[in-house]
């Protein structure tokens, strides 16, 4: 019994001497706090605070002692976090979200040519500037919904690219990998917006597409602090997106949609039930 | 034919589609008539495009300056009939998109510009030579257009030994080289002997497929006397491709990422070598060209001597205009052309044919999975594994495609011709080379 | 010395540490997604399997026989591998910051490998005298890295099959990594006993 102990405790403490003599002999300096900010990160390694992962974000903000971006996808909870880690006020980031700013599915929208080549947004835009007529819609081949690494968006079977408003961090991975700009960060307070890139006159929106934005004012006049046009084109003033709702109705094309009354045709997304997971 | 076929010259890999050449192999070269407008694009060419060098309104005459070259890898554009210049201004193009065009309004007399003079090549030095070469505007007339003073100023440390005239013609349906290697057989010698000149090779090959032996005999029995071999070659496409054509005729292997002046051979395609010849010996720079128009979705298959900046609707008119709506109309030959949206864009300079096709000839077959049978590793002329790399393109993983060596894919469309599951896969290659010039110029 | 071969032929063909022993199946599934990750696992569990060999062996016949207390085996080769590793990895992160950051991540993983373990109490189970000890290591080390650089192979291959979904990711890894390991008993009877 007392051989046991002692060879055993014998073997253990040479161990420790040699572990603890080699953890003083052999020390590399690592700083806690990367460590620690990188526990509280999504590490999705979405890549939207511009650093090579989120080892990358939280080596920078560790080294640099300044918190110089935002981590979308983290929020304000994870911000402050690392705030608390690193002992310095955190950076303000306005809860964003990704909307696909189209709805000329395959019903609505005509095509230019039956495209046959590779099932890829990038690679149809390089054939003669995509299949579709209108040069600024959604091409519905799904590049978006394969970079998305939260598994927000969805294709509809007529092919147009719709994002979860749930389940969006608004890290902007979709934005970068869409070859026509199709897909816009906007506030996630607001919910209601103008579902058309089209930047073209209203009779050749008209000939492409059923429900475009034929840039014809009347959301302008029927909410004018709420809208704005620009080359034939609506969008909401997002800081006044409250009064943008009584518009929806007199839009002749119906192309603004409140997406507190549902996602576009074809989404399985069910409604946000409540204004939290809506915006 | 299959006895001699067996001994005749060729690279591994290729396929044999069905050719159709029958369908206007026999036609003579017919002058196209004049449009009632040319639109003459500013890019027609690999290389920066030109730039504009007339204004609306500017009468101009045939052979005129209308558009200057920008750099070195570029050429100038000139006025292909005499007329007034309507328009300066974006019109589609053969590429799928509206780009800069000069638009001319002939005025019917075709007259050329005063003071084109041509010159005899033996008095005139290499660099002058290859100065008025490039000032005609020639590019490579097979289709690829790439512009033929810059293939002709090898740098020194590449001493070229070997000429090359490509009048393979392996696309299916085309006949132009083909029409004109019977027709004008004095116009390609003398455009080899400038092309000797300037060079100063030791050899010069003209490649033929074994399908035109008409072809092959005129112009054996016209290059007798001459330092001028005529190599018959085995009917595979793409015997045609640059590199495949340098291995098939000198065994010589141009080198991964290389150029065919690294192996010391220069190829120029029979159409550029008449081209030339205007150029030098009779002064006239690139206005027109031979297309064939032909397939299954026009009435009356021809050969014709075309300007450039004529609309595809109006060459489609002379041959007797279209059988039923096409589904498919392609510039250039049925393999490595370019489908178009409509009719209504111009000829360019590298427009060697114009295929139309109804829906009966064009079967839509659903892309299946890749069954692995390998016949695109077996037809890849470049012998590289096509279902490989586009299975990497797909997934984006643009290293993995790059050490598959992705780059030297010739995009000739072997592999998806060959696909029984109707794969893209040279479209997919092609994205993958698009990625990594991306990446590499990004460093 | 034919006997050392057949050690050694057997640990890396017939007895295969991961496909017939069943043994270090977290790593094995765990970094074979490529055949780089999967070759420096390889070298790194080749490594501590010669040096944990090596000191198990002295610890057994030097400590634990002499004062008979066989019984406390496992816990002390637990407690000098996992040291071991510990101490070749601080080692390895001071010394060499590449090889830390090529192998680094695997060291912590081979600390509980139950294959170095394994290896540890099969020696003493077959008796072997100390030179066998190391090459059945050796033996059990490059098998273990032949089955990871194989099924990497493979998975890399997988990745541009078109899986049905339902089978996508670890479930069709582990119908590969039966079919190796029914492939691998196709070496029983290369050696005998």
């Amino acid at each position: 019994m007392l051989a046991a102990i002692l060879s055993l405790g014998g073997i253990g403490l040479a161990a420790a001497v040699a572990l603890g003599f080699a953890a003083k002999k052999f020390a590399v300096e690592v700083d806690p706090r990367e460590q620690a900010i990188l526990e509280v990160l999504p590490n999705a390694n979405c890549g939207a605070c511009g650093f090579p992962g989120c080892s990358g974000y939280a080596k920078m903000v560790a080294t640099s002692d300044k918190i110089a971006a935002a981590c979308p996808p983290g929020g304000a909870v994870v911000m402050e976090k690392i705030a608390n880690i690193m002992g310095l006020a955190p950076v303000e980031a306005e809860p964003m979200v990704a909307v696909v700013l189209c709805q000329g599915d395959d019903g609505k929208a005509r095509q230019k040519y039956h495209y046959l080549g590779v099932h890829d947004c990038v690679a149809a835009q390089k054939v003669a500037d995509g299949p579709k007529t209108c040069p600024s819609g959604c091409l519905g081949l799904g590049t978006c919904a394969r970079v998305c690494p939260f598994d927000a968006i969805e294709m509809t079977p007529d092919g147009l690219a719709v994002i979860s408003r749930a389940r969006c961090t608004g890290c902007g991975k979709c934005v970068s990998s869409c070859p026509r700009s199709v897909i816009g960060m906007k506030p996630l307070d607001a919910t209601v917006h103008v579902l058309c890139n089209s930047h073209d006159k209203g009779g050749l929106v008209r000939k492409y597409c059923d429900i475009g934005c034929i840039g014809c004012m009347i959301c302008k006049k029927t909410a004018p602090t709420a809208y704005e046009i620009e080359n034939f084109l609506a969008s909401v003033v997002y800081e006044n997106h409250g009064d943008a709702e009584v518009a929806i109705e007199k839009c002749p094309t119906k192309c603004i949609r409140n997406f507190m009354d549902g996602y576009p045709e074809g989404s399985s997304f069910s409604a946000p039930t409540c204004m939290r997971e809506a915006g | 034919m299959s006895v001699a076929m067996k001994n005749l010259k060729t690279f591994p890999g290729g396929l044999h589609p069905p050719d159709n050449k029958q369908w206007s192999a026999d036609k003579p070269i017919e002058d196209c008539p004049m449009p009632d407008e040319l639109v003459i694009p500013l890019a027609q060419h690999i290389g920066a495009p030109a730039e504009a060098c007339v204004e609306a309104g500017e009468l101009v005459k045939k052979g005129q300056l209308v558009g200057t070259a920008k750099g070195f890898v570029s050429v100038p554009i000139h006025a292909s009939t005499s007329g007034e210049v309507v328009a300066v201004e974006p019109r589609p193009h053969p590429m799928g998109k509206a780009l800069p065009a000069v638009v001319i309004k002939p005025d019917g007399e075709d007259a050329w510009l005063p003071g084109l003079q041509g010159g005899d090549p033996a008095s005139l030095s290499p660099v002058e030579l290859r100065d008025r070469i490039r000032d005609a505007g020639i590019v490579g007339m097979g289709g690829a257009t790439f512009p033929a003073h810059v293939k002709l100023s090898p740098p020194e440390d590449k001493p070229i030994d070997t000429l090359i005239l490509n009048g393979v013609e392996c696309e299916p349906y085309l006949t132009a080289d083909h029409r004109l290697m019977l027709e004008r057989p004095e116009a390609i010698l003398g455009g080899i002997a400038i092309l000797q000149k300037i060079l100063g090779v030791k050899r010069t090959c003209i490649g033929i497929e074994a399908n035109k032996p008409d072809a092959i005999e005129q112009l054996t029995a016209a290059t007798s006397d001459l330092p001028i071999e005529v190599v018959p070659l085995q009917v595979k496409y793409p015997q045609g491709a640059e590199k495949q054509l340098i291995l098939a005729i000198t065994g010589r292997e141009v080198p991964s990422g290389g150029l065919p002046m690294d192996v010391g051979v220069v190829v120029q395609n029979v159409g550029t070598c008449t081209a030339i010849d205007d150029a030098v010996r009779r002064g006239l720079p690139l206005v027109e060209r031979i297309a064939t128009i032909t397939g299954p979705g026009v009435v009356e298959p021809k050969n014709l001597r075309i300007r450039v900046g004529t609309s595809l609707q109006y060459l489609v008119d002379q041959c007797g205009g279209l059988k039923g709506e096409p589904a498919k109309i392609i510039m250039g030959g049925p393999m490595m052309g370019m489908a178009q949206l409509s009719l209504d864009v111009p000829a360019t300079r590298g427009t060697s044919g114009l295929l139309l096709f109804t829906s009966e000839n064009v079967p839509v077959r659903p892309e299946g999975p890749c069954l692995r049978c390998g016949r695109c590793v077996r037809a890849c002329p470049a012998r590289i594994l096509p279902t490989t790399i586009a299975a990497y393109a797909r997934l984006d993983l643009t290293d993995e495609a790059e050490a598959y060596h992705a780059m030297d894919c010739i995009e000739c469309g072997c592999c998806t011709y060959s696909c029984p599951a109707a794969l893209p896969l040279v479209q997919a290659i092609r994205g993958a080379k698009g990625a990594i010039l991306a990446k590499r110029r990004k460093g | 010395m034919v006997d050392l071969v057949l050690i050694l032929i057997s640990a890396i063909f017939v007895n295969n540490f991961v496909l017939a022993r069943f043994l270090g199946i977290c790593p094995f599934l765990g970094v074979s997604k490529k055949v780089e990750t999967a070759l420096g696992m390889g070298m790194a569990v080749t490594f501590v399997m010669t040096v944990a060999a090596v000191v198990t062996w002295f610890i057994q016949y030097f400590i634990l026989i002499p004062f008979n207390i066989e019984y406390l085996q496992t816990i002390a080769f637990i407690l000098v591998i996992a040291s071991l590793v510990q101490l070749v990895e601080m080692v390895v992160q001071k010394v060499s910051p590449v090889l830390y950051q090529a192998l680094g991540i695997f060291l912590p993983l081979i600390t509980t490998n139950c294959a170095v373990l394994g290896l540890a109490v099969l020696n003493i189970q077959k008796d072997y005298t100390f030179l066998e000890s190391v090459v059945f290591a050796l033996g059990a080390a490059g098998g273990f890295t032949l089955a990871m650089v194989l099924f990497a192979g493979l998975r890399e291959r997988l990745d541009l099959c078109p899986v049905p979904k339902s089978f996508r990711g670890t479930a069709i890894a582990l119908v590969t990594a039966g079919l190796l390991s029914l492939a691998f008993m196709g070496f029983a009877g290369l050696v005998k006993g």
